[in-house]
């Protein structure tokens, strides 16, 4: 999947062209240059921001014992949308640099998980937080709108397709940053995967079973927030991937042990936006897709058959 | 030993006060009004709220010593009603009342997973460890969560109502488990309980929320005519 995703693209590569890039890189070839500083990167981001988001709507699934939770709808995504709308709209210096944009967008991932972690002490009903979180997207949303009809041509044009998601954006020095922030985060997940278990029978027996709730929901949001809020500054919002992908991965290994859910959700969340990545490549000579309408368009459909079927 | 010594439980305002022990090998019933605190106490015993007065004391440590881990080893609390999850087997529901004693990644061990299959064993429901919870019947359900109880290895289990949502011979089955449970592994359980009937035909010892007093009346083969003025007029 990863050589046909790497392969595939509006100039195309073949796999000797790969084999001799790693071999003896030659700056001046065309096809070595873009192998490097295109096709390597947008691969990668395919398969973390994939993974991340997964991981990121396991994660909060379990924390709200909600198959329907995730980071979109629950409106962490909002919050780094916000401050990256923030920056690219007004232009403050400091958010321009990368590290500002990441450390940005994850002060408002963060803030926005605390938001919705506080509302969820007040609320038991699924669809009562779940509502919260669509009010908070829709609230942001109209902040954002109002700055866009106050910005000017050129920023409210970068904003836009920042919006429609994009795994192309992403350049090669950036890639470790991004790396770093996902692999802290996915290590933070594992080792969190037995308290997620215990979670699984509710807070107070989780409680009775020696848990500290308290902690526990705490390190949930922040790695969350690190992960979704590193994805969401590179990527743009990507939709349903952290709601859709979670519930495929307990249907594909008939599990709820989350040491297997969170290999899985790496896996198959990896494996769903690089397949989702090569479509979009392939269709690019005659239109363009936004990878944003493109997950909904897989996974809207796919929720609605969730529904359907009762498995929530 | 648990014991209540001069404790008030409630939220903010005083609702109940309690002061007794209670021993292992015993299988204890706590009746009362709906409304009357027995979840609150219940609650309080385990530590999920402070009580407004006096101490409980397991086994001589006050229980508001003891951290989180401790209190898990000590005590195992079973709620109401266990709804089922999708693709949970009734295994890995048993295995997670084996969270106070895994290392950090929630492996398990050999003698943990012998815990398992003992808890299975003495529940009496082996055949139920493939099945998913989703699939499984109320009855068998309720019985799950015994076992889980049974794989935290712990002295004493508490359980809030746990025939409520039974058909009657199920109830009954439960109680004599239960009982037998209590006196075979030498455990103390507490239950909830609003079949009195059930309770008395077992002998179970009572504690009885006083209505006039709000006070924690203990009984031993009390007439179900004097429960039923202390409880219910």
């Amino acid at each position: 999947m990863m050589i046909v995703h790497v392969l595939s693209g509006q100039i195309s590569l073949n796999f000797s062209d790969i084999v001799s890039a790693f071999n003896t890189y030659d700056a001046t070839n065309t096809n070595h240059i873009i192998f490097f500083e295109f096709r390597i990167p947008r691969m990668t981001m395919s398969i973390l921001s994939g993974s991340a988001l997964a991981v990121s709507g396991m994660l909060m699934q379990t924390l709200f014992n909600n198959p329907l939770a995730g980071p979109y709808v629950l409106g962490i995504n909002s919050g780094a949308s916000l401050i990256v709308a923030l920056t690219l709209l007004t232009g403050i210096p400091f958010f321009a640099t990368d590290f500002g944009l990441i450390s940005g967008a994850l002060v408002g991932a963060l803030l926005f998980g605390s938001i919705i972690l506080f509302f969820s002490f007040y609320i038991r009903s699924h669809i009562s937080l779940l509502l919260i979180g669509l009010m908070i997207s829709s609230f942001v949303g109209a902040i954002i709108t109002t700055l866009e009809s106050m910005s000017a041509a050129e920023q409210l044009k970068s904003y836009t397709f920042w919006s429609f998601g994009s795994l192309q954006q992403t350049s090669l020095n950036q890639l470790p940053l991004i790396i770093f922030g996902c692999i802290v985060g996915f290590l933070g997940s594992f080792l969190l995967t037995k308290p997620l278990n215990a979670m699984l029978l509710g807070e107070t027996s989780a409680k009775s079973l020696g848990i500290h709730i308290r902690s526990f929901r705490i390190w949930i949001i922040a790695i969350t927030a690190l992960l979704t809020g590193t994805i969401t500054a590179f990527c743009g919002p990507i939709a349903f991937v952290g709601l859709a992908i979670p519930n495929l991965t307990r249907m594909i290994f008939q599990t709820q042990n989350h040491q297997y859910l969170l290999l899985g959700n790496l896996l198959i969340g990896g494996i769903f936006m690089l397949t989702c990545d090569t479509i979009i490549q392939l269709v690019e000579p005659y239109f363009v897709l936004p990878i944003n309408a493109f997950t909904s368009l897989f996974g809207a459909p796919f929720v609605v058959y969730i529904v359907l079927k009762k498995l929530i | 030993m648990i014991s209540l010594k001069f404790i008030e439980v409630g939220y903010n305002t005083p609702l109940l006060s309690a002061n007794l022990s209670l021993e292992l090998g015993n299988l204890y019933a706590l009746v009362g009004k709906n409304g009357s605190g027995k979840t609150t106490l219940l609650q309080s015993i385990i530590g999920m709220i402070p009580t407004i007065h006096g101490e409980i004391i397991l086994d001589e440590k006050s229980i508001h010593s003891m951290s989180n881990l401790e209190r898990a080893q000590k005590i195992a609390f079973v709620e109401t009603k266990f709804m089922g999850i999708n693709f949970l087997t009734g295994f890995e529901y048993v295995a997670i009342g084996r969270t106070p004693y895994t290392n950090a990644l929630g492996r398990l061990s050999d003698r943990d997973k012998m815990q398992i299959a003992k808890s299975l064993e003495i529940v009496g429901i082996t055949h139920l460890s493939g099945k998913h919870t989703t699939r499984m019947s109320d009855g068998e359900r309720q019985l799950l969560q015994v076992a889980r109880a049974l794989a935290q290895e712990t002295p004493y289990i508490l359980m809030d109502e746990p025939t409520a949502f039974l058909d009657y011979s199920n109830k009954r089955n439960l109680i004599e488990k239960l009982k037998k449970i209590a006196h075979e592994e030498q455990k103390c359980i507490l239950l909830s309980c609003h079949d009195l009937e059930i309770c008395l035909e077992n002998n179970l010892p009572l504690l009885i929320v006083s209505e006039s007093e709000k006070k924690i009346e203990f009984r031993n083969n009390a007439a179900k005519e004097e429960i039923l003025k202390l409880a219910f007029s």
